[in-house]
């Protein structure tokens, strides 16, 4: 078990932003979909380092970002 | 600048490998950097892949900008050694060359001229990626030699303070003090002047930056590139903090960078009258083509 990141994107898509997405170490993992106006983390990629949620939380003070626990997915 | 080299047809599509198509369709290849480029970085498919680089590690992070600042992707061959940096160098579609230890800027000397007289027509840019015990210590005479007869490739040294991949051992860019597993009683000696020892070997653009913005990241990454093409060496010295080693909470990494901005690592920019010469003409003739571009956009809008 390992932690990933979770965006609220209802809470996200207030926010004119995609900052988070500048930050994260990873390539491909944390992504900004225009469309919909949030950002969104493809979980197989993430490594669960919370950068993102120093950037959203700390810095921006918006708290859209949260670590949770990886599930298994059914097979 | 863009990949014109082959535009794959749709019929031909399905033969071709799914990576290079998703990066013509979704990624960078045969757009400009305005398309697909560090401003919108997270809305296309970059060239960096997974690769097993740490959690939440800087010079992990320095990568995925340094490919997606590349002025020109296609036509980029990186050079790297042993070392943390080449687990994620080597991911990406951009070809990456592995030599021995600390020889990578003897390699990119021999292979920026051979390009130049292959390919005088092309543009083709060589950058050597290499941790700081890499380019300073094991590789340094080579580093140095490559910049007194002033080879025109870019250099970039990741710096994170310590032989992170060999586990913990003080390297000639280890800040005097530092407590390392390998250096219990702290660092006895100065951290090494790189900047100035780049500086005095002759390379014509040099900056010491810590990445916390990512625009003035890849401006510099880019205007070594475009220097390095016509005047000389050029170099690049970036932190890129070994959070395990130095034991960073991850979370804590970018606040890092920040105060290391402030310490080590303020931002330097340094470069000859030959090199702001390069660099104003380019960025000028930038300019002047957006303005251009964005007339040409008005009118169209007006008819
Ligand atoms: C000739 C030779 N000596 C020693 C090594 C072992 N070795 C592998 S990586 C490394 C040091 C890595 O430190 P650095 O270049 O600072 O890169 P980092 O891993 O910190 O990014 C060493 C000594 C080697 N591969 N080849
Ligand atoms: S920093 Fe926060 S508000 Fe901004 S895009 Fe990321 S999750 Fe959304
Ligand atoms: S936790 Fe780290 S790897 Fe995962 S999305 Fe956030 S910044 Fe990226
Ligand atoms: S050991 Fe340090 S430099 Fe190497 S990948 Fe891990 S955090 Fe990054």
């Amino acid at each position: 078990m390992y932690y990933i990141a979770m965006v609220d994107a209802e809470k996200c898509s207030q926010h004119k932003c995609n900052i988070c997405t500048l930050y994260c170490p990873e390539a491909n993992t944390l992504m900004f979909d225009k469309a919909k106006n949030t950002s969104w983390v493809d979980v197989d990629r993430c490594k669960g380092c919370a950068l993102c949620v120093y950037v959203c939380s700390d810095l921006l003070n918006r708290g859209c970002i949260s670590m949770v626990m990886a599930q298994a997915k059914e097979a | 600048m863009s990949l014109k080299y082959m535009t794959p047809t749709e019929q031909f599509k399905k033969y071709l490998p799914k990576d290079y198509v998703e990066l013509v369709d979704y990624g960078p290849f045969g757009k400009s950097q305005d398309e697909a480029g560090v401003n919108n970085i997270g809305q296309f498919k970059e060239v960096l892949e997974e690769h097993p680089m740490c959690s939440g590690c800087l010079m992990a992070y320095f990568i995925r900008v340094f490919f997606a600042a590349l002025p020109n992707p296609e036509d980029t061959v990186t050079l790297g050694t042993a070392g943390c940096g080449r687990l994620a160098i080597s991911q990406a579609a951009v070809p990456f060359i592995y030599g021995n230890y600390g020889d990578q800027n003897a390699m990119a000397s021999g292979l920026s001229r051979a390009f130049r007289l292959r390919f005088p027509d092309k543009k083709k840019d060589v950058v050597t990626l290499a941790g700081d015990g890499g380019t300073m210590d094991i590789g340094f005479s080579m580093t140095m030699h490559s910049w007194i007869r002033g080879e025109k490739f870019t250099t970039i040294m990741l710096d994170n303070e310590v032989y992170g991949n060999t586990g913990g051992q003080e390297s000639g860019m280890s800040p005097q003090g530092a407590i390392l597993k390998m250096a219990p009683e702290g660092k006895k000696f100065e951290k090494m002047p790189a900047t100035e020892l780049a500086k005095t070997a002759g390379c014509v653009y040099v900056v010491r930056i810590s990445p916390t913005n990512i625009k003035k990241t890849a401006k510099s990454i880019k205007r070594a590139i475009l220097v390095a093409r016509e005047v000389g060496p050029t170099f690049i010295h970036v932190y890129t903090s070994c959070n395990i080693e130095y034991s960073i909470p991850t979370e804590e990494v970018f606040k890092d960078a920040k105060d290391q901005e402030k310490d080590r690592f303020s931002f330097e920019e340094y470069m000859t009258d030959e090199a702001r010469e390069v660099i104003e003409r380019i960025e000028g003739e930038e300019k002047k083509a957006k303005k251009a571009k964005k007339g040409a956009r008005k009118e169209e809008v007006v008819s």
